[in-house]
């Protein structure tokens, strides 16, 4: 209950449209229960062979019917137009809020279950606006014009249509539960199909390499049946609450003609009244409490998606970025962390300790272990996660101080899996800087070596990743990545293994660009091949969420630590080669 | 439409149970028939006796009137729940049917989607793909079961209901049936418009599922950049889109309800005005025009659901079309009818010129040829985009060669059962997907009936078991969602230890160890030397430490093999593979003696 009373809220801006149309039900109403009058009327007359005007009684049916049927039409268009709208932005409001979600965020929530919420439930939530609030506001509004109107032509014969009422409502009971729960389990085992197929379809060379086609499809195939029968349940179900609803309304039917027809027959009720009655009863009456009932089997259905997306809107960002806060101006570069202490999961700390300045302009490298917290010292500077203790200043300014884009823009990041997007090479480079011009994105390209193997493709920088068959290299979509990276121009550049699949050759190719694009700028990098770090100003040695050894290539290797045994380590066949 | 007959198609193994329904159904409409002339009966019959009897106080025909009632009651009653119990039973049938339909129908795209080959994949965006196996299908489902129980009841109901009204009084009959073409003129007028719409409705849908499926499986890169805003502004565009045309269609569903509502009241009226002119010149009866009045609904609501059928079908054939052209896209790789059985490999591999392009226009390989003893290592070095991955993607066989072939063991891997062909082959990729599953599940992706023992031995060789212990749950630890964040190093040991479960002949390391950092590089190298023992490898690595130890080295060059030896051959020779050799030299170049020989011993102790 609480549920839907936060799904009124929602739906409180759309208040005005929402009257608008109650009161378009209500005009409709009026004139649609103006039908059984005349039609009782003209059956009187012709009961008692007294003459009456049929073309009046024509034109008054048709024009009664065009009315309602304009009304019908502006009214199911409005709403329509509200369920959309409401559906557009709740879409809006649920994609900018997941994109306001933390890194952290998207690492553990599957993808497939993500798009289910935005796509299904969401749909799901605008057919119960369009189809239920149709419902509850014209059969509302009917039913209680219907009742004013039996009561006010005949009160017996008004409580002995009344009398199956309290039926339905233990009908209804019975049902209700079974209707629900059954209902959540569907839509959420819908939620675990669809996770299950994007992740299969995303790493579908997996299943094909361990041949495992057979055993996914069988997988597959169990989930299915599982919804399978859950759906029949729902609409055994469903159908069993709706035929004995109808089965009620005969009863109700059955009385009316009956006890109506002994007031006939003892002068108390006229033949047309008791057409005119039977009509209120069937058509308006009990259809109308059908369709309220069937109704709750769509609210069963719907409240699942709504609990979800209630669910995903309450997620908090782990990172709350003050939109009010002061942007960050261009900085210099001076990076301090300060007594940072940091866990991903409360007490297990990823970093501990940590105290490190960095000048402006400076080369940083980070080197150690997997787990040592390399990527989480990158992590806590783009502030995708806020330290847990100590504090993080760029230029003096405290990360956490400043408004959040402002800070991210002015850091690029290089990531070791480079991700394309379907679209064009040229609009994927441009991802770095959407203003850049056709002559920068090439300048870029030229930068990062790859200009000449995009030159060399039949459509150049109009082909497509992904379709015209043209399938990319691990290194070249790295390069693809480093362009981007560079067109973005931010003053502080990571480079997170951004070079680890690189050939040492095109390393080389590539090291002379990035040499040129590090001048300058204050830059991290984070890399297993130590060639790659050799030159820079500063190498941090993590192990286990501490800084164990900092200085230069020279200085660490004379120090004889544990960079000098990763170094030896590495590099053994040369050295042994050189030894020879 | 012929793809709508193909549909039917699916029908046809449910051709009894459909038989069944349409049955059921047509009971359903004709137990509506009663009820007006039980109408009919009380107002022509008991209430002019009831009437007679009352004024004449006769009270035999009073009786006789009251238990008329009372017949009339129970015989409402009577067929209502007839009537409840057989339409009970038809939508739980046709429930059954729609929901059945759907699962074969997932059941065959989804058995299709992975018999075809990864360059489908390549040319598609996940979310693109799931949209066809999900929200197309559904449409598909109203269209094919209840619509078209419906239509088949329908159209007979329309036939059964005009005889009957003729047979009951054919003037009237005669007005009624006047209005039908009218429905027919009202669909055919907005058809064109409808097929247009529904046809863009369902691309532009797809679209927007494939943009945020892209976009939030990606939203490392897309935050990164900052590109929130951007992200969210270009998926509310599309979500525009869907919502602009969405309107458009309700207008035009909406619309045609709205005439169609009043051609019935228009034939309603007309009627009434006749009829009544005929009760008034006493050539009928008051019942009789009530019956008729109740009858017409029974004419014109089947007509109103034809045309609403008609229009359904127009919205899902656009979908239909979608999952068909998915079935009918031929797998590129299939097996032969003749192809073999290979139980056990010695893994002895040869290519022979073999070409290939991943498009046939622009061959990324040219005449490739080698041959791999059993157990020997090979390591493929070359620049990037050389075609060292495309090498081995043509080994697994996940594309076929152009021109030459690829044998192993003597047999050319397009004559061999593929499923039997991977099995012996163990890949290990640079870029390493675990599913959202326990890290024990993970592990036994290769070897679905590996024990708990097995698993455990294979992440103790991968260097993982200490770390999977240290968990509170240890193996049966999920990852992704609720689960826990793995290093890109922990996920490539991960990746390593489902290749050594599942034991293959050929193990192909593509870069496996580049996230590995040198500490853990040079654990998971033990085992994997280990792995390596009496096996076929194939080795891609940048770094030469992992290629020395190679029998032999392939230098691949744009599509060539340009060079192959031992390391120590061709280091000797002027080549690529010197220049590359020198090229990571170089910083052990700029030492002095003196360091050298410290960090050796450093490096050693």
């Amino acid at each position: 209950m609480q549920l839907l009373a936060r799904f009124a809220r929602e739906l409180r801006p759309y208040a005005k449209t929402l009257l608008f149309v109650g009161l378009l039900t209500l005009v409709s109403a009026i004139l649609s229960l103006q039908i059984p009058n005349i039609i009782g009327d003209l059956f009187d007359a012709l009961n008692e062979r007294r003459p009456i005007h049929l073309p009046l009684v024509f034109g008054s049916l048709l024009g009664i019917a065009a009315a309602l049927a304009a009304l019908g039409y502006s009214m199911s268009v409005t709403v329509t137009f509200l369920g959309q709208r409401f559906m557009y932005d709740m879409r809006r409001t649920l994609y900018g809020h997941l994109q306001s979600l933390s890194q952290g965020f998207f690492e553990k929530a599957q993808t497939g279950k993500l798009v289910s919420t935005i796509v299904n439930d969401v749909g799901q939530v605008n057919q119960l606006i369009t189809s239920g609030f149709v419902t509850v506001v014209q059969d509302g509004v009917t039913l209680i014009g219907v009742l004013f109107l039996i009561f006010a032509e005949d009160w017996r014969l008004a409580l002995m249509a009344l009398s199956v009422y309290p039926v339905y409502v233990v009908n209804y009971a019975v049902s209700r539960r079974h209707l629900r729960e059954n209902a959540a389990k569907i839509s959420e085992l819908r939620g675990v199909i669809l996770s299950d197929l994007q992740e299969k379809l995303a790493g579908v060379q997996v299943v094909k390499s361990y041949a495992q086609e057979r055993a996914e499809v069988r997988q597959y195939t169990s989930l299915n049946r599982d919804n399978l029968n859950l759906n029949v349940e729902q609409s055994k179900m469903g159908t069993a609450l709706f035929v004995r609803a109808e089965v009620i309304s005969a009863f109700g039917t059955a009385i009316v003609l009956c006890v109506g027809g002994n007031f006939v027959i003892n002068g108390q009720l006229s033949v047309g009244e008791l057409v005119a009655f039977l009509l209120l009863a069937t058509t308006y009456l009990y259809q109308p409490t059908v369709r309220l009932i069937q109704l709750n089997d769509q609210i069963a259905r719907t409240q699942a998606g709504l609990n979800r997306i209630f669910e995903l809107l309450d997620t908090p960002p782990l990172v709350t970025g003050d939109a009010d806060a002061p942007a960050l101006p261009t900085i210099r570069g001076l990076i301090r962390y300060e007594n940072v202490w940091f866990a991903y999961e409360p007490e297990q700390y990823v970093l501990r300790d940590i105290n490190l300045t960095v000048e402006p302009g400076q080369m940083i490298a980070f080197v150690g272990g997997s787990g040592s917290g390399k990527t989480t010292m990158i992590n806590l500077l783009s502030r995708h996660y806020d330290v847990t203790e100590g504090r993080l200043t760029l230029d003096g300014y405290d990360v956490r101080s400043v408004n959040l884009p402002s800070l991210r823009q002015q850091i690029g990041v290089v990531l070791q899996e480079s991700v394309l997007f379907h679209t064009t090479i040229l609009e994927n480079l441009r991802y770095g800087r959407l203003d850049a011009t056709d002559d920068e994105v090439k300048e870029a390209a030229r930068a990062a070596n790859i200009h000449h193997v995009i030159e060399a493709l039949p459509d150049g920088y109009d082909t497509k990743i992904g379709e015209d068959g043209t399938k990319f290299s691990v290194g070249e979509k790295q390069r693809m990545a480093i362009a981007r990276a560079i067109l973005a121009d931010p003053r502080i550049l990571v480079l997170d293994e951004a070079t680890s699949s690189l050939d040492s050759e095109t390393e080389a190719l590539i090291q002379d660009a990035l040499d040129t694009l590090m001048k300058g700028r204050t830059s991290f990098v984070i890399a297993h091949r130590l060639s790659t770090i050799i030159k820079a100003d500063k190498i941090v040695v993590m192990d286990r969420g501490e800084i164990k050894e900092a200085g230069t290539h020279a200085q660490l290797i004379e120090h004889g630590g544990i960079y000098a045994r990763l170094y030896a380590e590495q590099f053994r066949a040369e050295l042994e080669a050189v030894a020879a | 439409m012929d793809n709508f007959k193909r549909l039917l198609r699916y029908l046809k193994p449910y051709r009894f149970r459909v038989a069944l329904a349409v049955g059921l159904m047509f009971a359903v409409t004709l137990s509506a028939i009663p009820l007006p002339l039980l109408q009919k009966q009380i107002v022509d019959v008991a209430i002019p006796l009831g009437k007679k009897g009352l004024a004449q106080s006769a009270n035999a025909d009073l009786l006789r009137a009251r238990q008329m009632l009372i017949w009339v009651f129970a015989g409402i009653i009577g067929l209502y729940l007839a009537r409840g119990f057989v339409s009970y039973t038809l939508n739980a049938l046709i429930g059954w049917l729609g929901q059945r339909v759907v699962f074969d129908l997932r059941f065959q795209s989804y058995r299709h989607l992975q018999r075809l080959s990864l360059a489908y994949y390549d040319g598609r965006q996940p979310g693109k793909i799931m949209a066809r196996l999900t929200s197309d299908i559904d449409v598909i489902q109203y269209a094919l079961t209840s619509g078209f129980v419906n239509f088949i009841t329908d159209v007979a109901t329309v036939f059964i209901i005009i005889g009957w009204l003729l047979y009951l009084e054919w003037r009237l009959a005669v007005i009624a049936l006047l209005i039908l073409p009218l429905y027919v003129v009202n669909y055919k007028l907005l058809l064109g418009k409808i097929r247009e719409v529904s046809v863009e409705l369902r691309e532009r849908r797809e679209k927007m599922i494939g943009t945020v499926t892209e976009k939030l499986a990606a939203i490392a890169v897309v935050k990164a950049f900052v590109r929130e805003q951007y992200e969210t502004d270009y998926f509310m565009q599309t979500v525009r889109d869907n919502f602009d045309l969405g309107m458009v269609q309700v207008k035009l569903n909406r619309f045609l309800g709205a005439t169609s509502q009043v051609i019935r009241m228009l034939g309603t009226g007309l009627l009434l005005w006749y009829g009544g002119a005929l009760v008034l010149r006493r050539n009928l009866q008051p019942g009789e025009l009530l019956a008729f009045y109740g009858y017409i609904g029974y004419l014109y609501e089947p007509a109103v659901r034809l045309v609403d059928f008609n229009v359904q079908v127009q919205w899902a054939i656009a979908a239909i079309d979608r999952v068909f052209e998915t079935l009918d896209t031929r797998p590129e790789i299939i097996d032969a009818p003749d192809a073999v059985h290979l139980p056990t490999v010695r893994g002895e591999v040869e290519f022979r010129d073999v070409t290939f392009g991943y498009d046939p226009e622009q061959p990324v390989l040219h005449n490739i040829s080698f041959h791999v003893q059993p157990g020997e290592t090979i390591a493929i070095v070359g620049p990037s985009g050389a075609g060292k991955t495309t090498v081995v993607n043509l080994l697994a066989r996940f594309y076929d060669v152009q021109r030459g072939a690829v044998l192993v063991d003597g047999h050319d891997i397009k004559g061999v059962r593929l499923e039997t062909m991977r099995r012996h082959i163990g890949t290990v990729m640079q870029e390493t997907i675990l599913f959202s599953v326990s890290l024990k599940e993970n592990i036994k992706y290769g070897k679905k009936d590996a024990t708990d023992a097995q698993v455990i031995a294979a992440a103790q060789s991968a260097d993982l078991h200490d770390f999977i212990t240290s968990l509170p749950d240890g193996y049966e630890t999920k990852t992704g969602e609720d689960g826990i964040k793995l290093s890109g190093g922990q996920k490539q040991r991960m990746a390593i230890a489902r290749a050594i479960l599942a034991d293959p002949r050929i193990l192909i390391l593509d870069d496996a160890t580049s996230a590995l950092d040198s500490h853990t590089e040079a654990n998971v190298q033990a085992a994997l030397s280990d792995l390596m023992k009496g096996r076929t490898n194939f080795v891609i690595a940048h770094r030469l430490s992992t290629i020395t130890s190679a029998d032999r080295i392939l230098v691949v060059s744009e599509g060539r093999v340009v060079d192959s030896g031992t390391h120590a051959e061709l280091v000797a020779r002027p080549g690529l593979y010197q220049d590359l050799y020198q090229e990571q030299f170089k910083t052990v170049g700029e030492l002095t003696d003196a360091e050298r020989v410290r960090l050796l011993t450093a490096g050693a102790a």
